[in-house]
């Protein structure tokens, strides 16, 4: 215990006392490390965050049919439970989805797309609400607009038909339990609850709806079928396999094929790139680190070989050039996050603005620098062994000859 | 008077392809307080035999090695270094045997009063007047809290006697200690290191090619002999009683 006690102390002081050595070695592993952590922020905050974005955005993921089929219940909802499906709702004809809007505060008609929406819908993936019965209603960020609404309003829609040679129209309030980002449509669209679309179509097609009192021929209802669908895959690696499914019961559907393979070999060969920058500075990293560190033991032997003689035990030895290996690994460590974050902030405060990109072009997560940190120690320590070993096994009269 | 080495038919070879070095020792008996010259030219061994009386330095070959410190336990060196127990070895430097090299060997990021400290914290001796007062006697009071560096190299052999004795070893051992001093200053330190081991009742083993301090101190000396051998390729050196 004395000896260890010793040993922590002795090793420090000489480390201090050698100031200047120690700075460089500090600066050494820090000039090879803080670019290290840049690169790996770099790649972190563009390709993996920009990329991923372009992989997950919904756009990316849509299979969309061309022209109308006939879809059933029992189909959409066989897709739905499929793995690679994330989200799939019915489309009505296209000329039974539309529906006049009109708010007290501003004095115009807005004739607008019904879309059916459902909770997990990535178009609308940031909000919290879901259009839950015939009276509520997501409303696209121009629709809203036009309409000069905010959420919790409540807006009149209505629904016009000829019927039995009569012009008439139906009126409902809905409330606006949300509104959607500029992003996901430049249109003007009523996101709405799969009844209420179902509703309009009926409605025009002359059929009675119950729920909401309109009346219309209450004709057999035969097995519903939809038209048409909105289809988002998992992810865009999931594409391709579900457009060959569909294409294969006898869909006509198109999607970003073409696009998603190259936003794919991007990733990928970005990610080559980099990894590939990665292992040769990690590799040199580690080969410059070990080599300055092997080379300390070996510039000590004469100093451990005195403190063999005093009565130090070897096993006690090696800990000496190893505690120092340890605090160059630290405070190197620690100067590099220092370097780091310096360049983080340059990036992300002048760059990331001029790019247009509302979030940082460079970052690193906690766990990161810890990682940077556990390696460089592992690195640092496993070279002081080696060389300590060196050390310690030498004679120690042979290191007190050496001058 | 007790016996504290005795060492019977040591070898120690530093050969390269058959070419070198051989040191023999056939004989030694070395007993307390008995104060020992080993002298010669340079390159005769002196060291070598000096590192392994220091336990620093493996024999190839040794019949019998006994080191009995006086008041502690009797050491089968011999067989301590086939086991290559090295920490066995450690422990009785650490508590017998202070060394003094040629060129001080003092730790150049402690202190001159942390130098002479260090012996005595790794036995957890306790702080007392023991670093002043050998500091005192040495001449070397004024500097205890320098670093070595600044020192003079006659100051620095004095700190490296104080480091030597601060433990209260049973065995000095110093290899060529005054070599790079001037006579004069040689003559006074090692003077005062007569004085300071007689007082402590310190056996001194030392290595000088200075054959006036010799006379002048009153030790024994080894025996040398030295010839080639093998044809000339091997310079052989035998130290004996």
């Amino acid at each position: 215990m004395a000896q260890i006690t010793n040993i922590i102390r002795l090793s420090f002081r000489d480390y201090s006392h050698e100031w200047r050595m120690s700075g460089c070695f500090i600066l050494a592993l820090s000039s090879v490390l803080a670019p290290m952590m840049i690169l790996f922020g770099l790649k972190f905050g563009i390709v993996s965050t920009m990329i991923h974005e372009l992989v997950e955005n919904p756009v990316n993921r849509e299979i969309k049919p061309i022209g109308s089929g006939r879809y059933d219940d029992a189909w959409i909802d066989e897709y739905r439970r499929r793995g690679d499906v994330e989200f799939i709702i019915p489309k009505t004809r296209a000329l039974a989805a539309t529906i006049q809007l009109k708010s007290t505060t501003a004095n115009r008609i807005v004739s607008t797309e019904l879309l059916a929406t459902a909770s997990g819908d990535p178009l609308l993936a940031g909000l919290t609400r879901v259009p839950k019965d015939y009276y509520q209603v997501i409303l696209s960020q121009s629709a809203a607009k036009k309409l000069k609404v905010n959420t919790g309003d409540t807006i009149d829609a209505s629904l016009a038909r000829q019927f039995q040679g009569k012009r008439e129209r139906v009126h409902l309030p809905l409330e606006v339990v949300d509104i959607a980002d500029e992003v996901v449509t430049a249109r003007s669209v009523a996101f709405v609850n799969l009844d209420l679309l179902i509703a309009s179509e009926q409605f025009k097609d002359g059929r009675v709806v119950e729920e909401l009192g309109w009346e219309g021929n209450s004709d057999a209802m035969k097995e519903r079928v939809y038209p048409s669908f909105r289809l988002y895959a998992r992810s865009i690696y999931d594409v391709e396999n579900l457009v060959i499914n569909l294409e294969r019961e006898g869909a006509r559907v198109k999607a970003n094929v073409g696009e998603i393979n190259t936003v794919q070999s991007i990733e990928e060969n970005l990610s080559v790139i980099f990894w590939i920058i990665a292992c040769v500075g990690a590799l040199g990293f580690a080969f410059s680190l070990g080599a300055s560190l092997w080379a300390n033991v070996d510039r000590k032997r004469k100093e451990l070989s005195v403190l063999r003689l005093i009565g130090f035990k070897s096993g006690r030895i090696i800990m000496f050039p190893v505690l120092q290996a340890l605090y160059t690994a630290v405070l190197g460590w620690l100067f590099a996050v220092l370097v780091y974050l310096a360049f983080e902030y340059l990036v992300n405060f002048f760059l990331a603005p001029q790019l247009n990109l509302d979030r940082a072009l460079c970052f690193l997560l906690t766990e990161h620098f810890l990682w940077a940190l556990g390696i460089t120690v592992v690195i640092a320590v496993f070279a002081a062994i080696l060389g300590g070993f060196r050390a310690a096994r030498i004679e120690p009269s042979d290191g007190l000859r050496e001058i | 008077m007790t016996v504290i080495y005795s060492l019977k038919n040591v070898v120690k070879e530093r050969l390269i392809d058959g070419v070198g070095f051989r040191l023999l020792v056939p004989e030694i008996q070395i007993r307390s307080q008995e104060n020992i010259a080993l002298v010669g030219h340079s390159g005769c061994g002196k060291s070598t035999l000096l590192d392994m009386l220091a336990l620093i330095l493996r024999p190839d070959d040794c019949e019998e090695w006994i080191v009995h410190p006086v008041d502690g336990d009797i050491h089968d060196i011999a067989k301590i270094w086939r086991q290559d127990k090295q920490g066995r070895l450690a422990q009785i430097r650490k508590q017998h045997i202070g060394y003094v090299l040629q060129a001080g060997g003092l730790l150049p990021y402690l202190t001159v009063r942390e130098n002479i400290e260090l012996p005595r914290k790794l036995l957890k001796l306790p702080d007392d007047d023991s670093i002043v007062s050998i500091s005192k006697v040495l001449g070397i009071e004024r500097q205890l809290d320098k670093l070595p560096g600044l020192l003079s190299a006659g100051e620095r052999q004095r700190a490296s006697f104080a480091r030597a004795l601060s433990h209260r070893p049973t065995i000095l051992i110093a290899d060529e200690p005054t070599a790079a001093l001037d006579p004069i200053t040689a003559q006074k330190i090692m003077a005062v290191v007569m004085e300071v081991i007689k007082g402590l009742k310190i056996t001194m083993i030392t290595a000088s090619h200075d054959w006036a301090h010799v006379y002048k101190m009153e030790l024994r000396t080894l025996k040398l002999e030295s010839e080639t051998v093998e044809g000339g390729n091997v310079y052989q050196s035998r130290f004996s009683d």
